[in-house]
């Protein structure tokens, strides 16, 4: 098998998805082989979700899917069919960035940016699933986020930070 | 990435079908976490994708006839949420949660970790010393293998090209709840292991009645240490005996050496491995 090329009955016949993506209905046709991020960003124009590493190591590209975080560069744009899709863009409430942003902005826990979607819209899961994480859970629940700022330190504490805002809220 | 073609069967007897038609053309599909970037470096190049994550019959965890059933597109998320696999088979839990990161595991699934066939797979080492039994169908026959006979060597196992895995189990038994996973890596995220230890164990007053230990990173394939757990058999635990299993546990490893660690390094840290595990399930 490997080696390969693809011969004639391989042509790829295009797949209808419809999905939701930050509140909105959309109705694409997509190869079989397009990744969802690769749609996010260059059919959708949602470019806040990153492309990194490509292989699942550094989660940039982590988008919710049904509300829960996943690589969106290991997600097939097929599989998303009738499924909700939450990126970065769909945060903020209008002009009212999500509490998440607002303290990473607070904590300058943003350098480069470039990981900041993924670790924001991870952080809103943790957050979800644990209201009130220990420093250890939010280093463990982000581990497959990386910074190469090396910017952690003010990342778990804007996570810390807005976890405690929630509860006095 | 290479060009494929894409379907999304509904039933595991659609699914069948289509495998028996593509035979080495198709490729299932569940979490993606480790196909895609196999396609995307040509390891693998399948000409059609059998998407399986809407078969409603391949997903969760339950419970029957004393056995404890998990459809192979349980996540691995969902063996870290299960209540009752933390409380009543701990070794699952551990594992899981070990894997990876917690966005991955969203997707990875536990068939898929399965059928990859990597010599380092994390459920595979658990389940390995639970005794689980995989259950496979093709259009031609269901069958039942033990999983210490599903891998035939690195990326390979005894799966024929029109088969799947519909079930993977275990028993309810009082070895299975006792049980320690124990994994060393080069770092807690994303690490694949270095080496990695399951024990489950059956003691009355001190004395091994029953012991199953299996190890991955160790071999070309998650392995049970059979000799040594012949060795423990019936004998009753002290300091000298554990020195002699951990000798023998360095004889019985297979490793290689590779980026991760030497053959050597990982020969010596197998028995300290079994002593941690141990540790935790007994201290002694």
């Amino acid at each position: 098998m490997p080696g390969k090329e693809p011969g004639v009955n391989c042509r790829m016949k295009k797949v209808e998805i419809e999905f939701t993506i930050n509140g909105k209905k959309r109705s694409l046709s997509v190869k079989p082989n397009d990744l969802l991020i690769n749609i996010i960003r260059n059919d959708l124009f949602l470019t806040g979700s990153k492309y990194g590493c490509g292989i699942g190591e550094c989660g940039a590209c982590t988008v919710l899917l049904n509300g829960e975080p996943v690589l969106s560069c290991l997600t097939l744009a097929a599989t998303v069919d009738g499924k909700e899709i939450t990126t970065i863009e769909g945060l903020a409430k209008g002009n009212e960035l999500h509490p998440m942003q607002i303290a990473f902005l607070k904590n300058a826990a943003v350098q480069c940016g470039f990981c900041t979607p993924g670790m924001i819209l991870t952080a809103t899961a943790l957050l979800k699933e644990n209201s009130n994480p220990t420093e250890d859970e939010i280093r463990d629940y982000m581990r497959g986020n990386i910074c190469r700022c090396t910017g952690y330190i003010q990342i778990v504490k804007a996570i810390e930070e807005c976890a405690s805002g929630r509860k006095t809220s | 990435m290479n060009q494929f073609r894409y379907v999304c069967p509904k039933t595991i007897e659609e699914a069948l079908e289509i495998l028996k038609e593509e035979r080495a053309n198709a490729c299932i599909a569940a979490g993606c976490s480790n196909l895609l970037p196999k396609i995307r470096d040509k390891n693998l190049s399948p000409k059609l994708l059998i998407d399986i994550t809407n078969i409603g019959e391949l997903k969760g965890i339950s419970q029957k006839k004393g056995k404890i059933c998990l459809g192979p597109l349980t996540t691995i998320a969902e063996l870290v949420n299960s209540e009752l696999l933390f409380k009543e088979y701990p070794i699952l839990h551990q594992a899981a949660e070990q894997f990876a990161d917690p966005v991955v595991r969203n997707n990875a699934t536990i068939g898929g970790n399965l059928v990859t066939a990597s010599p380092a797979a994390d459920m595979a080492v658990p389940l390995l010393t639970l005794g689980a039994l995989i259950k496979i169908e093709g259009v031609r026959q269901k069958r039942e293998v033990k999983l210490k006979e599903f891998f035939l060597g690195p990326g390979k196992t005894i799966l024929q090209d029109d088969e799947m895995i519909v079930g993977i189990e275990f028993e309810q038994s009082d070895i299975n709840k006792n049980g320690y996973f124990v994994k060393l890596g080069q770092r807690k995220a994303m690490a694949i292991a270095i080496a990695s230890l399951a024990l489950n164990l059956k003691v009355k007053q001190n004395k091994i009645i029953q012991i199953r230990i299996a190890m991955g990173s160790v071999a070309p394939m998650p392995i049970r240490l059979t000799g040594v757990e012949e060795f423990l058999k019936n004998k009753e635990i002290k300091n000298g005996l554990i020195e002699e299993a951990i000798n023998k546990i360095s004889e019985e490893v297979n490793p290689i050496s590779d980026i991760r660690a030497s053959e050597e390094y990982r020969r010596y840290i197998s028995g300290i491995l079994f002593k941690r595990a141990l540790k935790k399930i007994i201290p002694y």
